[in-house]
């Protein structure tokens, strides 16, 4: 199942709604990092607010999302991983280091906001 | 008035026990028991049976000559269930069949001691009775002392057999309640406050075991998600002593709670405390330490954009002022 991408101002927003397959997650990527130069984006949003699960691949995968995002110019944070998950995810030694989380989409959007306003002050 | 033991209740326990036929199975083979014994005890099987009623009232009289045993017959409804169990008991006793249903009908009666107080050692007492007067018939029906000596014995390893499923039942029981406090001090010691809008002071006290760690971290992540918390202040005042075990249990906390977006700001590592970190080398770098709770708690208003300010006399004068009046 394709994971749609939305674009919100300079902002892309990918929300996850199933559990998704190894093939997904490669699609996704490149997928990303493809629209984040046409587009021009400046933050992308990682919604995982609907998956119970988060394997070793997905998780390598969405560091990969960050640093290939991060090479072209854009911010990521990955948002709605839920109580469960995060503990599961400790327990079996998967961190997201050097990638930032908030807790849902809103505070997502908020911290690329504060990240852009951070940016312009020292223009 | 403690409620009667019901069939129910004896396979409730049977299961909480883990009991199966297998397990079963294998105590029978602790004490010994074969198909020679069965034979035996089959051999016996008329000598007994006639007599259920007087062996019984053996075990019973015996109870009533001591205090301790009195508490089980002065409740009449207890006692007659008592009575009909162990009556019930000896007609099974010599069917030679000790499966999971015999170990169940056991239950029965070793949750009713229990429920009724019944002192192990009053019921290994009376129980050696009821055994002696079960062994004088035997031995009394046998011509020749050997063979009543062999069928007897066989039966004693039933009995044995019974004694370790009551014994370990008292046990169980008795065991219960801790359990159950295990669990209550647990449940109470591990709090998630709220102190300010998305700010959560987490307060731990006492020993973090492998369990209890786990408990912090899932009532913390479930109250960050309610509260839709952005700082955790985690004070770990109260703990005593921290190995490398506990820092670990530490850094997990922290970094499921930073994977939900909340950053968690570490207070109240003693002097003793951080320097056996630095002895046991322990990386704590990832933590976001603070001194003491007050200062844990500056840094956190700090990172929300709280400012706190003290007001001046005059407008504190003002605002009791304003309280007085209404």
């Amino acid at each position: 199942m394709a994971v749609p991408i939305l674009k919100q101002g300079d902002v892309l927003i990918a929300s996850i709604q199933a559990a998704l397959s190894d093939r997904d997650l490669v699609d996704l990527r490149d997928e990303l990092a493809n629209r984040v130069g046409r587009l021009r984006s400046r933050g992308v949003v990682i919604d995982l607010t609907a998956l119970d699960v988060l394997d070793s691949f997905a998780t390598r995968m969405i560091r990969g999302i960050a640093y290939t995002a991060k090479l072209r110019g854009a911010d990521t944070v990955v948002v709605g991983i839920q109580p469960d998950v995060a503990f599961a995810m400790v327990q079996l030694g998967l961190a997201l280091e050097g990638i930032a989380t908030a807790l849902d989409l809103e505070e997502g959007l908020a911290l690329l906001q504060a990240r852009k306003a951070e940016r312009d002050v020292r223009k | 008035m403690p409620e009667l033991a019901t069939p129910t209740a004896a396979q409730t326990l049977a299961r909480e026990m883990g009991l199966t036929e297998a397990s079963v199975e294998r105590r029978r083979k602790i004490v010994g028991l074969g198909p020679q014994d069965f034979e035996r005890i089959a051999s016996i099987k008329d000598v007994v049976l006639p007599e259920i009623e007087q062996f019984s009232e053996v075990f019973f009289s015996y109870l009533s000559s001591l205090d301790e045993g009195r508490a089980l017959l002065s409740n009449r409804a207890l006692a007659e269930r008592a009575r009909q169990l162990k009556r019930e008991h000896l007609v099974a006793l010599v069917q030679s069949d000790y499966g999971l249903g015999y170990v169940v009908q056991r239950l029965e009666l070793a949750l009713l001691y229990s429920k009724a107080g019944l002192d192990l050692r009053v019921f290994l007492a009376a129980f050696y009775h009821l055994l002696k007067s079960v062994g004088v018939a035997v031995m009394r029906h046998f011509p020749s002392p050997l063979e009543g000596f062999e069928a007897f014995m066989s039966l004693e390893k039933v009995a044995f057999f019974d004694i370790g499923v009551i014994v370990d039942v008292i046990v169980f029981e008795r065991e219960r309640v801790i359990r159950q406090q295990q669990d209550s001090i647990r449940e109470l010691s591990t709090p998630v406050l709220q102190i300010r809008e998305r700010l959560l002071l987490l307060p731990i006290i006492g020993v973090i075991d492998t369990h209890r760690a786990r408990l912090i971290t899932e009532s913390l992540l479930r109250a960050i998600r309610a509260n839709r918390a952005k700082v955790v202040v985690m004070d770990i005042t109260g703990v005593a002593t921290i190995d490398s075990k506990v820092a670990n249990h530490v850094i997990q906390t922290v970094t499921a709670a930073k994977l939900m977006g909340a950053t968690v700001i570490v207070t109240g590592l003693s002097a003793e405390v951080a320097q056996s970190l630095v002895v046991l080398g322990i990386d704590l770098a990832k933590l976001n330490t603070v001194g003491d709770l007050q200062g844990g708690l500056e840094e956190a208003e700090l990172m929300l954009g709280y400012q706190v300010v003290r007001i001046d006399g005059r407008a504190r004068a003002l605002a009791n002022e304003g309280s007085k009046v209404e």
